[in-house]
């Protein structure tokens, strides 16, 4: 929202979403609705009209709860049926720019609305609730010394705000004579890869904490612990910290490639991550 | 004759030993010069190549015969005119035109210099420089005409580095006039170099057209010499730190060498060294281009030289106290993987760029900083020999090709994943169980070849006797088991 008030003053701005924000902002309009009741969705979509929808609905369970079996079906419903709701209001009211994430919007794409689909690597930002606070939370918790496996495997974090220009670069370039990234799936990054680790070494930093000393543990032993505590949680229904998903996510390499972003949309991160971790560090704080 | 020292420091460190024996029996040069088909003043040109480097004189020896005799010279040349530069005996006033016309010398018959003062190490080459001028002009006019251009090129650079500094006593003072000074000093060598390779048929035309690669490959060398010898240049009165990264740190250059400010002196090293250490990719995509097995080991071995000094400077407080340098063995291994392919080369740096992601700590203010560089090293050599085949994996896994919808690809994934933690978990409680086994049989074995009775523990326990009987009672029990209700 900054980003596009940033960038294009002229564009009248409709944010629909399930409650209304704490703060709502001038020159905004609030519609309340649900992405996942295709009715609702229609109703408003027909009557506001808009040239451009991005759809950003979408729910990723923080860590603890990422690879319990609650969430399951409440994921699949906002972020996939909310999806499609959004795509067949957006086609019967006369659309004509659609950015999003995924397959569903990209075998959408035809002449008379044009699609693309962005694949943002994890973020974190100001106000972000799932990567600094729990990583924060580690510190009191007395984690911070442990790393799974040999911790040298490469992460890609990027900074939210930088995925909000992507955003804007998708609808401008889908409007435009030209809609080179029509139909496209497009990875969104910061470009810096690091290690996990020293991801989590910076934002502890922030807070004034350095770990004292560093125990390495296996990635077999983690595993153990986390299909123990699967199991634990299947029986007492009560989400735990680690699973073998949290595991695999820990000790993964993931990066991608920008080029792709950097040549359809003119894409480059504006924030480098050392400048998003002091930001976003700041505003949990506060 | 090795010194007692080195022959202690070896007794301990057999690995490295055994690192410098393989490297002298089995290093096979790809070319060798001929002596007894040269000139005598060619023969005088490798003498003095000999005594006035310690690292370039071999891998130069060992270049392609197309090549050899150029680039010798050409750093006799360049080795000439820095003798020139570095000697402060030699007043401003006659040193600067005779660094710009310089070049204009290397094609004069018999031309010579004996201003040099007494102590200058290398005096003798100018004193003798009617043999490399010689020489000189017996090679083909287009390598004389790139040779020439450079040394212009950097004999120019140097008089405006000599006037600047005399009125400047703080030496270097922003970092882009740390890159302007080793530009001159090392990135034209890298152009010089380059256009030497590519005329004579031995490096891909492409490097031509990339000066970035070309600059880094100098810069890099450069920039990881002048941190690690800071010592020694204070105390010849140099300075090539920047003021610009140092006066973050102290107040005065003096301070980084005073031992309370260890810290602070740490910190900035470490800025020197992410400012050296953001040129390695480019090194390594420069040797990409190189084709011939010779250019490539006169190329690679200063390189992977370089980051393993990188990471013998970093975080390393002796830096401040004098000279620090890489043991012989860890040379002798290094040159041995750098005298093989890019992809040894890429391992050495992988290596040694884990190595100081290691030593990286977050006290650094460089920290994240460092850790990026170190990501986009690894990175790139992940784009050039990628650890992962897709279509091996695909095989591994034993299912189709992926199916285009991300659901069932991700599902198959999943399953894939949930099957190999099944079968990690299975062998880990396996081996526990093993293992208890095993030393349970140890234990029960060795008690029983002592004598212990089982049969009377086991009988007792079905009674439900749970706790352990007195001595007397003990005794009383065996019996009646020994000898049957009497």
């Amino acid at each position: 929202m900054d980003a596009i008030q940033e960038q294009h003053l002229e564009w009248s701005i409709t944010v629909l979403d399930i409650v209304l924000p704490k703060a709502p902002r001038d020159n905004v309009v609030y519609e309340i609705g649900d992405v996942t009741n295709l009715k609702s969705v229609t109703a408003i979509i027909d009557r506001i009209k808009p040239k451009v929808i991005i759809h950003t609905a979408g729910l990723v369970p923080e860590l603890a709860g990422r690879y319990g079996r609650k969430l399951k079906e409440r994921v699949w419903d906002i972020n996939v049926n909310g999806t499609r709701n959004m795509l067949s209001a957006a086609k019967k009211a006369g659309v004509e720019a659609f950015a999003a994430a995924e397959a569903l919007v990209l075998s959408a794409n035809t002449p008379l609305l044009s699609t693309c689909s962005l694949r943002p690597s994890v973020l974190f930002g100001p106000g972000d609730y799932q990567l600094i606070p729990p990583i924060h939370a580690m510190i009191p918790k007395r984690e911070t010394n442990f790393i799974i496996g040999p911790g040298s495997n490469l992460w890609d974090v990027t900074y939210a705000p930088n995925i909000a220009d992507a955003h804007i670069l998708a609808v401008e370039n889908l409007l435009s004579s030209s809609p080179t990234a029509a139909g496209e799936a497009i990875f969104i990054s910061n470009e810096q890869p690091i290690t996990f680790r020293d991801f989590c070494l910076a934002v502890w930093k922030e807070f004034g904490h350095i770990p004292k000393w560093e125990v390495h543990i296996p990635v077999s032993v983690a595993n153990l612990a986390g299909w123990v505590a699967e199991w634990v949680t299947w029986v007492t229904g009560t989400p735990t910290t680690v699973s073998r998903g949290s595991v695999l996510d820990a000790v993964g390499t993931r990066y991608c490639s920008g080029e792709k972003a950097r040549r359809l949309l003119g894409y480059k991160p504006r924030v480098g991550i050392e400048e998003g971790i002091r930001i976003s560090c700041n505003v949990s704080t506060q | 004759m090795p010194t007692a020292t080195e022959v202690l420091y070896y007794a301990i460190h057999f690995g490295e030993l055994r690192q410098i024996i393989q490297w002298q029996t089995w290093h096979d040069p790809v070319h060798n010069r001929d002596p007894e088909k040269e000139a005598p003043s060619l023969q005088i040109c490798f003498d003095f190549l000999d005594k006035t480097s310690r690292s370039f004189s071999s891998v130069i020896q060992e270049l392609h015969p197309e090549l050899l005799v150029p680039v010798a010279l050409f750093y006799l040349i360049l080795r000439g005119l820095d003798t020139i530069e570095d000697d402060m005996t030699v007043s401003l006033k006659e040193k600067d035109p005779l660094l710009r016309q310089f070049y204009k010398n290397t094609e004069k018959e018999g031309w010579n210099y004996d201003g040099n003062g007494p102590n200058e190490k290398d005096r003798e080459l100018l004193v003798q420089f009617q043999n490399v001028t010689e020489e000189f002009r017996k090679i083909k006019p287009v390598y004389r005409d790139i040779i020439k251009d450079i040394t212009e090129k950097m004999g120019n650079g140097m008089a405006d580095y000599c006037a600047n500094a005399e009125h400047n006593a703080n030496g270097v003072e922003t970092i882009d006039d740390y890159d302007l000074y080793c530009h001159y000093v090392a990135g034209l060598v890298g152009n010089g170099l380059t256009r030497l390779f590519v005329e004579s048929g031995l490096a891909n035309q492409a490097l031509l057209s990339r000066p970035q690669l070309q600059e880094s490959m100098g810069l890099f060398l450069q920039k990881t010499n002048i941190i690690r010898d800071i010592k020694e240049d204070l105390d010849d009165k140099r300075r090539f730190w920047p003021k610009e990264i140092w006066s973050k740190h102290v107040d005065k250059f003096e301070d980084l060498f005073d031992p309370k400010n260890k810290e602070a002196a740490l910190n900035c090293s470490s800025e020197m060294v992410l400012n050296s250490l953001e040129h390695a990719d480019q090194c390594l995509f420069y040797l990409a281009g190189l084709k011939e097995q010779s250019v490539f080991n006169f190329a690679a071995i200063p390189q992977s030289m370089a980051i393993a000094t990188l990471e013998l400077v970093f975080r390393n407080p002796n830096i401040f106290k004098g000279n620090v340098k890489i043991t012989k063995g860890e040379a002798c291994r290094i040159m041995m993987q750098s005298t093989q392919n890019l992809q040894l080369v890429c391992e050495v740096f992988r290596q040694y760029t884990r190595k100081i992601h290691k030593k990286n700590t977050p006290r650094d203010p460089s920290f994240l900083k460092i850790s990026i560089a170190c990501g986009k090293i690894e990175q790139f050599i992940e784009s050039i020999y990628p650890s992962q085949d897709p279509k091996k994996i695909i095989e591994a896994q034993g299912a189709p090709p992926p199916d285009p919808t991300p659901a069932s690809e991700a599902e198959a994934k999943n399953k894939a994943m949930a099957e190999e933690a099944k079968w990690d978990t299975i062998y880990l409680l396996a081996a526990v169980l093993g293992t208890l086994f095993t030393i349970s049989c140890l234990m029960i074995g060795t008690a029983w070849l002592f004598g212990a009775r089982f049969d009377v523990a086991l009988d007792q326990l079905s009674k439900g006797k749970l706790s352990k009987p007195t001595g007397d009672e003990a005794q009383s029990i065996i019996q009646k088991y020994d000898h049957g209700e009497l």
